[in-house]
């Protein structure tokens, strides 16, 4: 879920700053610059692990910051094809469902990568949210807002930005991933751990 | 800006939780203190939640070496290390291949290996207090009640 990226930065440090010791003054000038976004192939970057190296300090003519050259390691959230990852249910329509963990609420599982058979039930006629269920063995099993629920990630992408948006849409996401719930042990927590406490009572 | 190393290294979720705590995050109310920005302080209380919240340094060690003689890909080891599947069908999802690569009683060894190594995530054994809490907080609030009701008349 979580990888290192050194990353090199010329960075200017405002001159109100100075006052720190230099080290300081540039982890909190990163922070400002990288900590919650979205870099492109690499993911959002979660914190500054540490820094590499610090060169240079020249002002340049008409500016009063000095501009120094970093070298450091960035923590990034970047999920890789095949990870199961465990997270809570943000919303769940027609199109399938969104899921969120916190920090990261761009996660969505498309309709066509829900276990095989399913069927959709709308909370109102005309809207498209609703609830999921899933059939097994002729019994339906809803897919719940209280639930806990693993997935495998199925592909990131990273969509460009737009140039213009229609005023209603959606916010835009920079990263987006999409996951897949068609497998054995994935979905709600529940559906699987009922029958591993039965298993474990049967075992004693 | 330039990247130097898009991926420098692989980090489990214990690694970075370990990050966050050293830096100063917590549950209790000394987190407001502490120089954890906002955003590092939701994927703390999204880890906080995960199985990584009991490991320690010497359970993964002790993970690792016993799971060498089975052959596992990293990407595979670090899905175990992060999730601790308990069951075999937690597993399956996690091993490409599983059938053709492991047989049945493979699958339940590393089963074994996990629960042996690995503690369970610290959410399991608050629940099981909170109950326990519970049953003793409704009795306690019983007799606030009351005090209360004592101290508003001597007030008025």
């Amino acid at each position: 879920m979580f990888y290192l990226s050194r990353i090199e930065h010329k960075l200017s440090l405002p001159p109100t700053r100075l006052v720190l010791p230099i080290r300081e003054a540039i982890h909190m000038e990163l922070e400002k610059l990288f900590l919650d976004k979205v870099i492109a192939n690499l993911g959002l970057c979660i914190s500054v692990y540490d820094i590499r190296s610090i060169d240079g300090g020249f002002i340049f003519a008409g500016d009063g910051a000095p501009t120094f050259t970093v070298v450091f390691n960035l923590i990034m959230f970047r999920p890789f094809v095949g990870e199961i990852i465990t997270a809570k249910l943000f919303s769940s329509d027609a199109d399938g469902l969104r899921l969120t963990l916190g920090f990261f609420d761009d996660i969505y599982v498309p309709a066509h990568h829900l276990p095989y058979p399913n069927h959709f039930v709308a909370e109102q006629v005309n809207s498209k949210k609703g609830v999921w269920f899933w059939d097994f063995n002729d019994q339906s099993y809803p897919i719940e807002d209280t639930d806990v629920i693993k997935f495998r990630v199925q592909n990131v992408s990273y969509p460009p930005i737009p140039v213009e948006q229609p005023k209603e849409s959606k916010p835009f996401a920079p990263m987006l991933v999409t996951g897949s719930l068609d497998h054995d042990g994935l979905g709600p927590i529940s559906w699987w751990f009922a029958e591993e406490l039965e298993e474990e009572v049967e075992n004693e | 800006m330039k990247i130097l190393e898009a991926n420098a290294g692989a980090l489990t979720n214990f690694e970075v939780l370990h990050f966050l705590r050293a830096k100063g995050a917590s549950k209790d109310p000394t987190r407001v203190i502490a120089k954890v920005a906002q955003s590092e302080y939701k994927v703390y209380d999204y880890l906080v939640n995960t199985a990584a919240s009991a490991q320690t340094r010497e359970n993964i060690k002790d993970f690792l070496t016993s799971v060498k003689q089975h052959d596992l890909a990293k990407a595979e080891v670090l899905n175990i290390l992060n999730t601790r599947p308990v069951a075999e069908v937690e597993i399956f999802p996690m091993i490409e291949n599983c059938e053709e690569r492991f047989p049945d009683e493979e699958v339940s060894e590393i089963v074994e290996l996990v629960k042996k190594t690995l503690p369970p995530p610290l959410i399991m054994k608050q629940e099981e207090t909170a109950t326990l809490k519970n049953e003793q907080g409704k009795e306690i609030s019983q007799d606030q009640n009351e005090n209360e009701g004592g101290e508003q008349m001597d007030t008025s």
